[in-house]
């Protein structure tokens, strides 16, 4: 599969690994069989030069993207308990925009700005991504076709990524009231985490 | 700015480039890690790789020494 390897060596690259790769087609490519691809764009990691509220209104954005994704995946798995889970995801990510919108209110000192996170990073319809950064209509696109193993890598492959930025940011914000917001954010990304873990043990 | 400028692609090596790295550097001088979940590993896995669950990686970074050349799959 290689979707896992790329969140991986995304996570360690941010860490401050000098030199990491992803081995293309994972363990299948390595036996000599046909690997299948999974979304090219994507599985890349956050810039580090940017300024909180632009953190904000980008993981708003990631969480739109994620949000999105598990909605649709509801409306189209066949699986009761992966429509469940998936529903279950997708409230959670728009509870976190909930946060993350008040978070930023509180950092700004303004007003309830409805332009955000328009203000801070340019939006493009063709150009919606995912936590990690892939594209959300590849994802989609490649997901119709896809078991729901494959589905629930490039999940848990989303829900790492999203965990690894929330510590990150847990670590990286000064004000008290956003280490406590990161703090409920990543601790909230680590249970998804292991829902869709133990999930896939179910489904190897 | 818009979204993509945030983020960069990751490097990648085939599985080719992996065997012919593997094969010319000993095993002290690269971290090879496999993220797949536990039971995926035990039915095989690549000769020496330590196995990190890509759900516990986050939380595992410091098992792994950043200064060697890391190879994930």
């Amino acid at each position: 599969m290689g979707v896992r390897s790329r969140a991986a060596a995304a996570i360690l690259s941010e860490a401050g690994f000098k030199e990491v790769y992803s081995m293309k087609g994972g363990i299948n490519a390595w036996e000599g069989k046909v690997a299948e691809g999974v979304p090219e764009a994507g599985m890349a990691y956050f810039s580090s030069a940017v300024q909180p509220e632009e953190l904000l209104g980008l993981a708003w954005l990631l969480e739109d993207g994620s949000r999105k994704f598990y909605t649709e995946l509801s409306s189209l798995s066949k699986d009761m308990e992966a429509v469940a889970l998936f529903q279950e995801l997708s409230k959670a990510e728009e509870k976190h925009q909930a946060s993350l919108v008040s978070l930023y209110k509180e950092l700004s000192g303004r007003p309830f700005d409805s332009e955000f996170p328009k203000n801070l990073i340019r939006e493009d319809p063709s150009d919606e991504r995912m936590e990690g950064g892939m594209l959300l209509r590849e994802a989609l696109q490649w997901a119709e076709k896809k078991a729901i193993k494959e589905i629930l890598e490039l999940s848990v492959s989303l829900e790492s990524n999203a965990y690894d930025v929330y510590l990150k940011m847990e670590r990286k914000m000064e004000p008290e009231n956003a280490k406590k917001v990161f703090k409920v954010l990543s601790a909230e990304e680590k249970q998804h985490l292991e829902q869709l873990t133990s999930f896939l043990e179910k489904k190897l | 700015m818009g979204i993509s400028d945030y983020f960069k692609p990751v490097p990648s090596w085939s599985a080719e480039e992996v065997r012919t790295f593997l094969n010319e550097k000993g095993p002290e001088k690269y971290n090879l890690v496999d993220v797949r979940q536990p039971k995926e590993y035990e039915q095989g896995h690549l000769p020496g790789a330590q196995l990190i669950p890509l759900g516990e990686l986050a939380n595992r970074v410091k098992e792994l020494d950043p200064n060697k050349p890391t190879i994930a799959y």
